[in-house]
């Protein structure tokens, strides 16, 4: 057993875990924290594999832009649970009620994904050890896949210009007794959090 | 002569086909004219036919294929023979002057295109019925006079009870098709073929069983179609339609289809087993005997004709069956004459006396209104009665006489015939000269409950020629001791259809003692007549509700026999069929479908594809199912 | 020798399908969006497994536009949940029901 295998299987459970605990907060911005804590041992194992600059993009993009893109929903919309303490522990079994099933298939899906790779654990693909520098992704990209680059910066400058028009100021029919022109927030957060909804 | 023989034939069917389709874009007269045109141009191409038709020629005329089915080749063939054309004169002569009668009797009446159009239709399936050779073609024919009849009972369709008696003719004739088909089918499946000539030709050589069946299949046919016993019920009630219908359908032509298909098919019951012969005779004779009795207790004047009508083809089947076709033809020719003579004289009657058929409702009245009626009508009831020298007395003389001659073979059976005709002819004398006394002499037994109308005098002048005929047609085929004495030749019709009788020939006394009975039978039936109803006498209306005359009147329960033994039996099973598998099976299983459909659509909505939520559920499974799928296809 | 591609694929796999439960059973809006987001993740993970396996460069190229399109995703993504909570004032997807019949 190497020493990339001990980390990887490692970096493997941390990962998981950090997800699992993830998905499964009700609060919000716990469940944001732990993602980000999901993405770094992402990060971890693509260094594991050869990919640097994906690991660093990996924190720069996901965990720094994207989970930090989140926090900013979370603030503006926020909703955290404030329910009298007897209903949590029925909601918390609600929530896991409603997982039980998808879990389930889920597996069934996992088994099945096997399945279709040949899992065979007396023979395996092995993976060596390598590294692709910065440097070479880099050239890479810009060299052999440019045009994929220009179509990823052009989705993303229409996601900045849908963003910004989504974004606008109230139309008339969110709220009709509202003038427009202005960010509502004063709204006090609403009072049913929406996981209680059946 | 094919020539004119289409034109014989299809001579009223363009009339009806006119007049169908552009009837009532003619002025009325016009439309009434080109009718009786028609019938015209077909009783012209009979008499020119017959004309060109050499002594005992027998012609087969191939018109055109019909169809070809699994070895059965119809084609519209006609066999013209002397028969075929002293038949096909008779139905164009008798309907022609039936049609231009109508023309005054059906002057008020609405559906006066309709009444012609039906009438021409009539004519050309008659004329078919007359001429065909195939049988199959007979067939169509055949059905085809019993659709026109369904019809023109029902003609005044406003009323229920005439379409209900338009329903029951065609239904009771139905049955006797079914024989029909049935001889058919026999038929083909001998001989493979359908024609009367081979037929005719063929029957000796043939087998006598087969011979047997198909003769009395084709005598249940002939039952259905003439009104006779068992199949009887339909025509008492058909005198709901016209009176001029009654006596086109219900005295000339119609019912005596069923006895001149049995003259043309002569040769199988010839040749079949001595049996069917009898069967035939039996029938007849049973079935004038009943009818008789009903007819003299009657009091619709249309009604006593009815039954008298059904008793007189029961006279033609005796003939048949005694081995007498040329007798039996020669009989039919007679009563055509003087029973549709008859029926319109009875319709002009109830014209005048707006619509009042009971006859102890009538009286010497009748005579003051309508002039001439009375004699008119006494030719033909004497006709009917048997008196000589009308020409009733030399037909039915003739038919009897043949009857004693097998009579005296000794054998049971002819000598119930015999007897049964001999008695029938008493009670004919009787009950014609009844209704000639009650409707037309004397005070009515009961005080007249309607008005009267004023009826076109031409309407009894056209009937005319049929009173003449019903004196003299006796003519005809005088036997050879009157044939001197008049200067005729005797036996002419005999020896014109070239069908000699096969009955044998009894001893010689059998001819005298015959004539001279049916004219005792005659007289003394008039005398009877005269002493129970003559004008002098006070008529008392008979209570028609008890006993033996409620017996009669019904036509010995037969009526009420099929009621209550057969139609409703079979409603009732009907109604049950219609409660348990219609309803209950069919239907539920079609609309149970229906609501399943609608309960698993409602169930599967339930699963809840209103909300994302849903939507993403669904997409996992389907997902995975995809994966499993594959995976196990994989594996494999 | 790290690791067997396979038990990586694994892993990948497993990533994977929380990130789909987590979209199917929550019923928040943003805790979708972030199953989205971990699945988005797996399918990187595959990519740079495979790029080792294959010794090819395009498997890490994969991943680059992966994110950025994750990116791009997730911007107008949240700013659609944003207009959702500004109509309905909730984040429930099941609140969204003004096409139901």
């Amino acid at each position: 057993m190497t020493l990339y295998a001990v980390l990887f299987y490692a970096l493997a459970a941390v990962t998981l875990f950090c997800t699992l605990v993830a998905v499964t907060r009700r609060v919000l911005v716990h469940a944001v924290v732990w993602m980000v804590g999901s993405l770094l041992g992402t990060a971890l194992i693509f260094l594991l594999l050869g990919a640097p600059l994906l690991a660093g993009f990996e924190v720069i993009i996901y965990a720094g832009a994207i989970m930090v893109l989140f926090l900013f929903a979370i603030m503006l919309m926020a909703q955290e649970p404030n329910e009298p303490p007897e209903v949590r522990s029925m909601v918390r079994r609600r929530l896991r009620a409603r997982m039980f099933w998808p879990t389930v298939w889920a597996l069934a899906g996992i088994i099945a994904c096997m399945a279709l790779i040949s899992f065979d654990p007396t023979n395996t693909t092995p993976l060596t050890a390598g590294r692709v520098s910065p440097r070479a992704l880099g050239a890479w990209v810009f060299g052999n896949a440019w045009p994929a680059v220009e179509i990823v910066s052009l989705l993303l400058f229409a996601a900045l210009a849908g963003a910004r028009y989504l974004g606008l100021p109230l139309v008339r029919s969110d709220h009709p007794e509202k003038m427009a022109g202005s960010l509502d927030m004063d709204q006090p957060p609403c009072a049913v959090n929406p996981e209680d909804q059946p | 002569m094919t020539a004119t023989l289409c034109l014989t034939l299809f001579a009223p069917l363009a009339g009806a086909l006119i007049l169908a389709l552009g009837g009532r874009a003619l002025p009325r007269a016009a439309s009434g004219l080109l009718a009786c045109l028609a019938v015209g141009a077909s009783l012209a191409g009979a008499i020119l036919s017959w004309a060109q038709l050499k002594d005992g020629q027998e012609l087969a005329v191939h018109l055109f294929n019909w169809f070809e089915a699994g070895g059965l080749r119809v084609s519209a063939t006609l066999l013209y023979n002397p028969l075929c054309a002293a038949m096909t004169t008779m139905v164009a002569f008798v309907s022609l002057i039936i049609h231009v009668h109508s023309l005054y009797f059906m002057r008020d009446d609405d559906g006066w295109v309709r009444y012609f159009c039906y009438l021409n239709l009539f004519v050309f399936f008659m004329q078919s019925i007359a001429m065909a050779d195939d049988l199959v073609f007979l067939f169509m024919g055949w059905e085809g006079v019993g659709f026109c009849s369904f019809s023109l009972i029902g003609f005044w369709y406003a009323e229920p009870k005439n379409v209900l008696a338009g329903n029951k003719a065609f239904l009771v004739t139905r049955i006797g098709d079914v024989a029909f088909l049935g001889a058919l089918a026999v038929l083909f499946s001998a001989t493979g073929d359908l024609s009367i000539q081979h037929l005719s030709g063929n029957a000796p050589v043939m087998a006598a069983g087969t011979l047997t069946l198909v003769g009395l299949l084709l005598l249940v046919a002939a039952t259905g179609k003439s009104a006779q016993l068992p199949l009887l019920v339909w025509l008492p009630d058909a005198m709901a339609g016209p009176s001029p219908v009654s006596a086109l359908i219900h005295a000339a032509t119609m019912v005596t289809a069923g006895v001149y298909l049995l003259i043309r098919t002569f040769p199988v019951l010839l040749h079949a087993d001595a049996v069917a012969l009898q069967a035939v005779a039996v029938v007849g004779a049973l079935t004038a005997f009943v009818a008789a009795c009903s007819a003299l207790v009657q009091h619709d004047i249309k009604r006593v004709l009815a039954w008298s009508t059904i008793s007189q083809v029961g006279y033609m089947f005796l003939g048949v069956g005694a081995g007498d076709p040329s007798g039996s033809f020669f009989h039919l020719l007679v009563h055509a004459f003087f029973k549709s003579l008859l029926f319109m004289v009875a319709g002009i009657i109830i014209q005048a006396l707006d619509e009042e058929h009971d006859i102890f409702r009538m009286g010497a009245r009748v005579r003051g209104l309508v002039p001439g009626a009375a004699l008119a009508f006494f030719c033909g009831a004497a006709a009917l009665a048997g008196l000589p020298p009308f020409a009733g007395y030399f037909s039915k003389g003739r038919i009897l006489e043949n009857a004693l001659n097998m009579a005296q073979t000794g054998q049971g059976v002819w000598i119930f015939v015999w007897a049964a005709g001999t008695l029938t002819a008493l009670l004919t004398a009787v009950y014609s000269f009844r209704v000639f006394l009650l409707a037309f002499t004397g005070r009515p037994a009961q005080p007249p409950e309607t008005g009267t109308e004023k009826t076109p005098a031409a309407m009894l002048h056209v009937l005319w020629p049929l009173a003449l005929l019903a004196v003299t047609a006796g003519l005809m085929d005088l036997p050879a001791h009157f044939a001197h004495l008049v200067g005729v030749p005797a036996q002419w019709l005999d020896h014109m259809t070239g069908l000699v009788p096969a009955a044998p020939h009894g001893a010689e006394w059998t001819g005298t003692v015959a004539e001279g009975l049916d004219a005792g039978l005659a007289v003394l039936g008039l005398v009877v007549a005269l002493a129970l109803y003559g004008p002098w006498r006070e008529h008392r209306a008979p209570a028609p509700d008890r006993g033996v005359a409620r017996f009669l009147l019904n036509g010995w329960g037969l009526d009420a026999l099929y009621m209550n033994g057969v139609a409703r039996p079979y409603v009732r099973a009907a109604s049950r069929v219609w409660q348990n598998v219609e309803d209950r099976l069919v239907d539920a299983a079609a609309l149970g479908l229906g609501s399943l459909a609608l309960r698993a659509g409602g169930r599967l909505s339930k699963w809840g594809i209103e909300r994302l939520s849903n939507y993403l559920l669904w997409l996992l499974l389907g997902m995975v199912a995809m994966l499993v799928v594959m995976a196990a296809i994989g594996i494999r | 020798m790290i690791v067997p591609l396979e038990h990586v694929l694994l892993f990948a796999a497993a990533l994977f399908f929380i990130g789909l439960v987590t979209v199917v059973s929550r019923r928040n809006l943003i805790m979708i969006l972030l199953g989205v987001e971990v699945m988005l993740n797996a399918a990187g993970v595959v990519f740079v497994a495979a790029a080792l396996r294959w010794w090819d460069i395009a498997g890490q190229g994969m991943v680059l536009f992966i994110m950025g399109v994750a990116a791009a995703e997730i911007a107008v993504g949240l700013t659609l949940v944003f207009r959702v909570w500004r109509r309905t004032r909730s984040l429930n997807p099941d609140s969204l029901k003004t096409l139901k019949d």
